[in-house]
C-alpha cells in the first residue's frame, strides 16, 4: 500500500455530527497522529478507515502504485487495534493468533507464532486463556492481533493506554518497523506518542 | 398541467370506487347458494391481489435499495410493505367474513387463508425489526434483507402447503387457469385418513349400490367438536350425485373417482361460489373493481413513499 | 478468494465455536435443560393418550414445536455472544463473510442435530411416541433440522445487531419457518405411522428444496448483515 486518501469525510451518530468534510493523504513510510478531546470522532475515523463502520458521506481510497485498491483487498492489508477490540477470552493467546492466521487464510507455523506473542511481551503466556490476563496483557495481546498478517496499513486506537514503560518501547518499536513497510495512524492525546507525526490532525469535535 | 392531471386522477379514482360499491350491490346478481354475501367477493379479491402485488414491489425496492443505498428506496419499500398490510387486513377481515356466512366457519386453515395470515406475520415482523434498530443505514440495509429472505419463502407456501393440505374452499378453480383443486385419494388398505382443510376424513367403505357408488367417510371437525359418517355418491356417469353436508358447516363433501375392488375413493371439498364468474356482468365489475383497487393502492404508495422520503430527509438535514 | 482458502477459513470459525463451546458448555447445557423442561411439561400436561388415529399427528406437532423452541433459544447465541462480547469487529476485520456465515452455520446445524435425538429420544421414552418408519423419521427430522437452521441462522446474524434480540429472532424466524414446519410436522407423522418411503419422498423432497433455497439466499444476502 503506497497511499490513503480521504476525501471530504464527514461521520454523524443520528443528529449529531462529529466530524465534517474531512480531506486528508498519508503515503507510504509516514505516521498521521489524530488527536482530539474524547468524542471528537478519533476512534470513529480509524474505525472508518477500516471499514468497520461507514463514513455518513465522503470516501476512503487505497492506493498502491498509482492505481486504487477494492476495498475488500485493502482489507486484507489492514491491522487495527483499539482498546475496545476484544478478543476470545476463553481461547488462550496462542489459539487467538492461531484462529485469526486461519481466518486469513494464513499457515503461520507456531515457532512464529510464538515470536510474535515474545515481541509483544507475552512470552511464556501464549499457553494461558485470555479470561486470565491482565488490562496490559490484554493490550499487548491486541497488539499481536493487529501485526499477525504483517499489514502495510497498521492503525493505532489508544495504542499504550494501558500499558507500562516497557510497553512504551515496544510501540516505538512497532511504529519504527512499520516505516519501512507501509503507513501507520494513531488516534492518542498522549504528548509521546505526538512526536511520532508526520502528519497532526487536531479534530475539534461538534460544536 | 401536472397538478391538473393529478386533480383529474384523484376525482376519476373517487368516482371509480364509488361507481364500484354502486355497482357491487346494485348490478351483480345475487349468485344461487351465495345469496348476498357473494357480493363481497368485488372487494375482497381485488384487495388480496393488490396485498400480494404490494409484497412483491417491496421485495423488488429492498433489491434495489441494497444496491444503490438511497433513501427513496427504502421509503417506497416501506410505502408499499404498509399499503400491503393495510390491504392485507382488509383482505383478510372481509375474507372471514364471508366464510362465516357462506361456509359457516371464520376460519378453516385453508391454504389461502394460511398463506395471508403468514404475510400479516411477515409485515409485523418487517416493521418490529425496524423498530428495534436505531442506527438508520443499518435499520435500512436489515429491513431489506428481511424482505428479501422472507419473499423467497412465499413460493414454498403458495405451491407446498396447498398440496399438503390437498383442498381448498376457495373456488379457484374459477380463478386461476391451470390451479388444481384435485381433493385426496384415501385408499382402505393404506393411506385411509387424510385432511380435506382443517377436517380429518377417514375413509371407512366403498361399495356400489345399483348404478350407484358411494364411499363412507368418516370426517372430524378440528378440536373434535363433531364427527360424522358422510356418504357421497355418484352415478354411472361419473357425476358426483349425493354431496352430503359437512356437520355444522355449509360445505359440501363430494364424490369424485372410487374403485370399488381396489378400496380407493377420492373425495373433495365443494363449497357454494364457484363458477361465480361466468355471469357477464359480475365479471365486468370485479374487472373493474381490480382496476381501481390497483389504483387507490397505488396513489396511497406514491402518497406515504413520497412523505417517508421527506420526512427521512428532513430529519438529516436538521442533523446537520 | 480460493476455494481451499474459504474451506479453511469456515473449518477455523467452526472449530473455535466448538472448542469456545466445550470449554463454556452454555449452550448446550442451557438447550438441553429447556428441552428436557418442555417434553416433561408436555407428557406432564398431557399424561398417558389413548391410542387413536390422530395419535402420530399429535406427537409430530408436539415434536416439532418443542425443537423449534429449543432451536429459538440456542441458534441465535452464536451470533449474539459475539456482539455482547464484543470480538465481532476483530472476526469481521479478519474472516471473509462467507466463511463466518459457513462456520456457524455448520456449528448451529450440530447443535441442533445434537439437540433433535435427545428430543426424540425423550419423546419415545417420555411420550410413548412410537415409530413405526424409523428410517423416513430419521430423514425427515435431519432434513427438518437442515431447514430449521438454513432458515434461522441469517437472521440470527440480523437481530444480533438489534434490540430485543430474544423476543425478535422468534418474531423474525416463525413466518420464515411455517413453510418447513408444516411439511415437517405432516411428513412427521405419516414417518410415526408407519407409512413407508414412498408417501415420505414428497415432504422429505420439499425439506431439502426449503433448505437449499434459504441457504443460498443467506449466502447471498450475510454480506449485507455483516458488513459494518
Amino acid at each position: 500500500m503506497d497511499a490513503i486518501e480521504l476525501t471530504q469525510i464527514s461521520i454523524d451518530y443520528g443528529a449529531r455530527s462529529v466530524m465534517a468534510n474531512l480531506t486528508v493523504r498519508l503515503n507510504r513510510g509516514n505516521v498521521m497522529v489524530v488527536t482530539g478531546q474524547n468524542g471528537s470522532g478519533k476512534s470513529s475515523l480509524l474505525r472508518v478507515v477500516c471499514g468497520l463502520q461507514r463514513p455518513s458521506a465522503g470516501q476512503v481510497r487505497f492506493i498502491a502504485g498509482d492505481q486504487a485498491v477494492a476495498p475488500a483487498e485493502a482489507r486484507q492489508q489492514i491491522g487495527w487495534m483499539a482498546p475496545d477490540l476484544m478478543l476470545y477470552r476463553e481461547l488462550t493467546g496462542l489459539e487467538n493468533l492461531r484462529f485469526f492466521a486461519d481466518v486469513r487464510g494464513l499457515g503461520i507455523p507456531d515457532a512464529e507464532l510464538n515470536a510474535l506473542l515474545e515481541r509483544v511481551g507475552l512470552y511464556g503466556r501464549g499457553a494461558d486463556v485470555v479470561a486470565t490476563y491482565s488490562s496490559g496483557m490484554t493490550h499487548r495481546l491486541r497488539y499481536a492481533y493487529a501485526l499477525l498478517h504483517r499489514p502495510t496499513v497498521l492503525l493505532l486506537d489508544e495504542p499504550s493506554v494501558m500499558l507500562d514503560q516497557r510497553g512504551h518501547e515496544l510501540l516505538e518499536a512497532v511504529v519504527a518497523q512499520q516505516r519501512m513497510i507501509g503507513l501507520t495512524i494513531i488516534a492518542t492525546n498522549d504528548p509521546r506518542e505526538q512526536r511520532f507525526a508526520d502528519v497532526l490532525i487536531r479534530l475539534e469535535g461538534s460544536a | 398541467m401536472g397538478e391538473r392531471l393529478a386533480m383529474t386522477a384523484k376525482i376519476s379514482l373517487g368516482l371509480a370506487m364509488s361507481g364500484i360499491i354502486y355497482a357491487m350491490f346494485l348490478v351483480v346478481p345475487q349468485y344461487v347458494g351465495l345469496g348476498e354475501a357473494g357480493r363481497i367477493i368485488i372487494v375482497h379479491v381485488p384487495t388480496a391481489w393488490v396485498t400480494s402485488a404490494a409484497f412483491a414491489v417491496s421485495a423488488v425496492f429492498s433489491i434495489l435499495y441494497l444496491r444503490s443505498r438511497s433513501g427513496l428506496h427504502d421509503a417506497s419499500a416501506v410505502a408499499a410493505a404498509e399499503v400491503g398490510t393495510l390491504f392485507c387486513l382488509f383482505a383478510t377481515v372481509t375474507g372471514a367474513i364471508f366464510a362465516q356466512v357462506v361456509w359457516g366457519t371464520f376460519w378453516n386453515w385453508d391454504p389461502r387463508e394460511t398463506s395471508i395470515l403468514v404475510l400479516l406475520l411477515i409485515y409485523a415482523a418487517y416493521f418490529a425489526l425496524r423498530s428495534s434498530v436505531d442506527d438508520v443505514p443499518r435499520k435500512r440495509r436489515l429491513a431489506a434483507v428481511y424482505n428479501i429472505f422472507a419473499c423467497v419463502t412465499m413460493p414454498f407456501l403458495m405451491f407446498v402447503a396447498p398440496r399438503i393440505a390437498d383442498s381448498t374452499l376457495h373456488p379457484n378453480c374459477a380463478f386461476l387457469q391451470g390451479s388444481k383443486c384435485e381433493g385426496i385419494s384415501l385408499d382402505l388398505n393404506g393411506a385411509k385418513i387424510g385432511q380435506l382443510g382443517d377436517v380429518v376424513v377417514e375413509l371407512k367403505a366403498v361399495q356400489k349400490q345399483g348404478d350407484m357408488t358411494s364411499a363412507t367417510v368418516e370426517v372430524r371437525m378440528p378440536g373434535l367438536t363433531d364427527t360424522a359418517d358422510l356418504i357421497p355418491t355418484f352415478d354411472n356417469a361419473g357425476q358426483p350425485a349425493d354431496r352430503p353436508e359437512f356437520p355444522g358447516q355449509s360445505f359440501r363433501m363430494i364424490l369424485i373417482e372410487a374403485d370399488v375392488p381396489a378400496g380407493t375413493a377420492r373425495v373433495n371439498i365443494q363449497a357454494p361460489g364457484t363458477g361465480l364468474l361466468s355471469n357477464q356482468r359480475t365479471l365486468w365489475v370485479f374487472m373493474a373493481s381490480n382496476l381501481t383497487f390497483g389504483f387507490l393502492a397505488l396513489w396511497l404508495y406514491r402518497i406515504r413513499a413520497t412523505i417517508l422520503h421527506v420526512t427521512s430527509l428532513v430529519q438529516t438535514t436538521e442533523a446537520l | 478468494m480460493s476455494k481451499s482458502l474459504l474451506w479453511r477459513a469456515t473449518k477455523a470459525v467452526f472449530v473455535r465455536e466448538l472448542r469456545s463451546e466445550f470449554r463454556s458448555r452454555q449452550a448446550l447445557n442451557a438447550v438441553a435443560l429447556f428441552a428436557v423442561c418442555s417434553i416433561v411439561a408436555v407428557s406432564l400436561g398431557l399424561g398417558p393418550l389413548n391410542r387413536s388415529a390422530e395419535l402420530p399427528l399429535v406427537h409430530a406437532a408436539l415434536l416439532w414445536i418443542v425443537l423449534l423452541f429449543a432451536a429459538f433459544t440456542a441458534l441465535a447465541r452464536v451470533f449474539v455472544v459475539e456482539e455482547e462480547q464484543r470480538t465481532a469487529a476483530a472476526l469481521r476485520l479478519a474472516a471473509p463473510p462467507h466463511a463466518v456465515y459457513l462456520g456457524k452455520l455448520l456449528f448451529n446445524l450440530l447443535l441442533l442435530c445434537a439437540l433433535t435425538v435427545l428430543v426424540a429420544v425423550l419423546a419415545i421414552v417420555l411420550l410413548r411416541m412410537q415409530v413405526r418408519s424409523p428410517g423416513p423419521f430419521v430423514v425427515l427430522l435431519v432434513t427438518g433440522a437442515l431447514g430449521l437452521v438454513a432458515g434461522t441462522t441469517l437472521i440470527a446474524a440480523m437481530i444480533a445487531r438489534a434490540a430485543s434480540r430474544g423476543a425478535l429472532f422468534a418474531v423474525l424466524s416463525f413466518p420464515i419457518l411455517i413453510p418447513m414446519l408444516v411439511t415437517a410436522v405432516r411428513g412427521t407423522a405419516l414417518a410415526l405411522s408407519g407409512t413407508g418411503w414412498d408417501r415420505c419422498m414428497a415432504p422429505i423432497q420439499t425439506l431439502i428444496a426449503y433448505a437449499v433455497a434459504m441457504f443460498v439466499t443467506s449466502l447471498f444476502l450475510f454480506a449485507y448483515v455483516w458488513e459494518d
